[in-house]
Formats: C-alpha cells, structure tokens, sequence
C-alpha cells in the first residue's frame, strides 16, 4: 500500500495529512501521536512563486554593460531592449573601447580596427554599424561629441545610449 | 492482481527532493539576478550617411538645445505646418527643459502634420546627457520615433 509504504508513515507515528483525509481520517492515530511533520504546501507555494519571479526577472544585460559604481545612466521611459554590439564607454574622463582604454585621438582607428575585426569575424552578413554609447547622466555632450564624431568618420550610423529603465 | 475495493486513494509525495530542487533553483536565480535594468534609446547620426541628394525628404523637426534648457525648434518639409508653427522657441523651467511644453508642442505638430515622425537634436557643448536622454525620450513618448543626434 502506498500510503503505508509511505517515507512519512515510516519514519512518523501519524500525519496532519492522515488526520485531516476525507476519505479515511486517522483522528485517533493523530491524538496519539507524539510527534508532527511540517505542512510543506504552504512553503512550497512560496519557493514556486519565488522561482517563477525571478524567472521572469532574469536578464543577460548585466553581461553586456557593466555599470561601475561610479557611472550613474540616465533613466528613460521609451526605451529598446538592450542588444550585443560594439561599446564605447566614457567613465573619468576616460574613453573605453569594450573595456580597452583609449585615448580620445585613438577612437577613430580603434572603431575602424573594431570595424574590420566583425567583418572578418562575420564574413557572410552585412555590418550594421552600432555602437553602444554609456556614459554617467552628468557627463556634458563635449565628452561624447567625440564618440559621435569618430562613429561617423568610421562608418558607424547606430547609436545606442544606454539608459535605466523608469 | 490488486483488488480495486482496496485502492488506497491517500498517498504522500516524496517533497524532500522537490524542495531541494527548488532551493537549488532559488539560490542560483538570486546570485544571478539582475537587478538594475539596463536598456537602450536608438538614435541614427543626423549628419552623414547618405548625400542630400539621396535623401526622401520627410518632415523634419531640428532641435537646437541652449545650455539653460531653452530649446529652438524648426520644422522642415513638412507643407502642412502653418508659419507660426515652423519656428518655435522653448523657455526654460527653473534652469532645465520644459517638458511639459515639450509635450505640448510636439502634440501640436503631429495634430497638423501626421507624417512627422523625424527629430534631429543639436546639443550645445554643456548640455548635459541626461538632458539630452530626457528630451529623446519625451519626443519618443510623443510620436516622434525616429531620432537623430548632431555632432558639435
């Protein structure tokens, strides 16, 4: 029998569940028992919300930007999911090309050597030209007037600010 | 073989691996879990590209952004537009953009002009890029998709 064969059944005298079945309650086995196992729906409701939560929540974008903790991103409400593409970052009056520093002098012939190392590396599709721009919300546009200027000397006709969303 | 009158219909699950399971489960999502959410605003660059020539001319607003927060706007091609709604100019709330009349204006441009859906922003050298963010975002919300960014 199963509910005899039961890990519960053996390894307790009586259950909350065996006292509280309606087709072959045990109330007399329950009043004697000495022992009592825990009611597990109520913590496994709550493991599956849990789950289901932060299922909902997970997101790669974390491995495409990393924000410092110095870098505060603008928010935004309008706003496009984030995707995989070449970043440039100004953080410290610093320019960062996929987080190799570069002077602001470099950045045409880092985006170029950027440029030419996709289309070797994706030979059969057409290259798209976007950059991802990030950058802290106080920075003045002089710093990324740079950027701006460099992606349109190199072909790059996408940006791409990154933002928090509202 | 079993007889049916005596079919047990009380039988306990085994939990203990299910609940192992699940913590398992809870434990990795909430190492990996992402709180702050990263996204992006698409814009094109406003100059380059293709040539003039090239060009399908489309009603087209230019922002000029000043570093107060005032905004200067011009409408270009677009036939529709009367004269006084060509050329406008935003004043500043308390240092920073108008949001509102941001609003305002760009509800009034599209009541006229349905096909305007191009904006090109001109930032000044100070402007900050959180103003700039705002603004894109505030002609996004408005019906103003397709934006653009001009160098200094």
């Amino acid at each position: 029998m199963i509910s005899n064969s039961g890990i519960l059944a053996q390894t307790t005298f009586g259950t909350a569940l065996g006292a509280q079945s309606t087709i072959k309650p045990k109330g007399g086995i329950w009043k004697r028992q000495i022992t009592a196992d825990l009611l597990l729906t109520s913590l496994i409701d709550a493991f599956s919300i849990l789950v289901i939560f932060l299922l909902v929540n997970f997101s790669n974008a974390g491995e495409i930007l990393s924000v410092t903790k110095d870098m505060e991103l603008p928010k935004a409400g309008a706003v496009d999911l984030i995707e995989r593409t070449t970043v440039v970052k100004f953080t410290q009056g610093k320019y960062f090309l996929e987080d190799k520093e570069v002077n602001q002098s470099e950045l045409v012939a880092a985006l170029l050597q950027a440029r030419q190392e996709w289309i070797a590396g994706h030979p059969q599709e057409e290259f798209k030209g976007i950059v991802t721009i990030q950058a802290d919300r106080r920075t003045k546009f002089e710093s990324l007037n740079a950027i701006v200027l460099a992606m349109a000397n190199t072909g790059y006709s996408d940006i791409r600010f990154a933002v928090l969303t509202q | 073989m079993q007889n049916n009158k005596e079919k047990k219909y009380d039988f306990e699950l085994n939990l203990i691996p299910f609940i192992g399971f699940m913590s398992v489960c809870i434990c990795f999502l909430l190492l990996t879990a992402v709180w702050i959410e990263i996204a992006t605003i698409n814009v094109k660059q406003a100059v380059g590209g293709q040539s003039a020539a090239e060009t399908e001319k489309k009603p087209l607003l230019w922002v000029m952004m000043d570093i107060d927060g005032a905004l200067s706007l011009d409408v270009r091609d677009a036939a529709k537009v009367p004269a006084a709604l060509r050329k406008l100019r935003i004043a500043s709330k308390d240092g920073k953009v108008d949001f509102a009349e941001v609003e305002k204006v760009a509800a009034n441009l599209l009541a006229v002009e349905p096909n305007l859906s191009t904006a090109l922003i001109q930032p000044k050298a100070q402007s900050s890029y959180e103003d700039i963010i705002s603004l894109m975002d505030s002609f996004k919300k408005n019906g103003l998709h397709d934006l653009g960014v001009a160098p200094l």
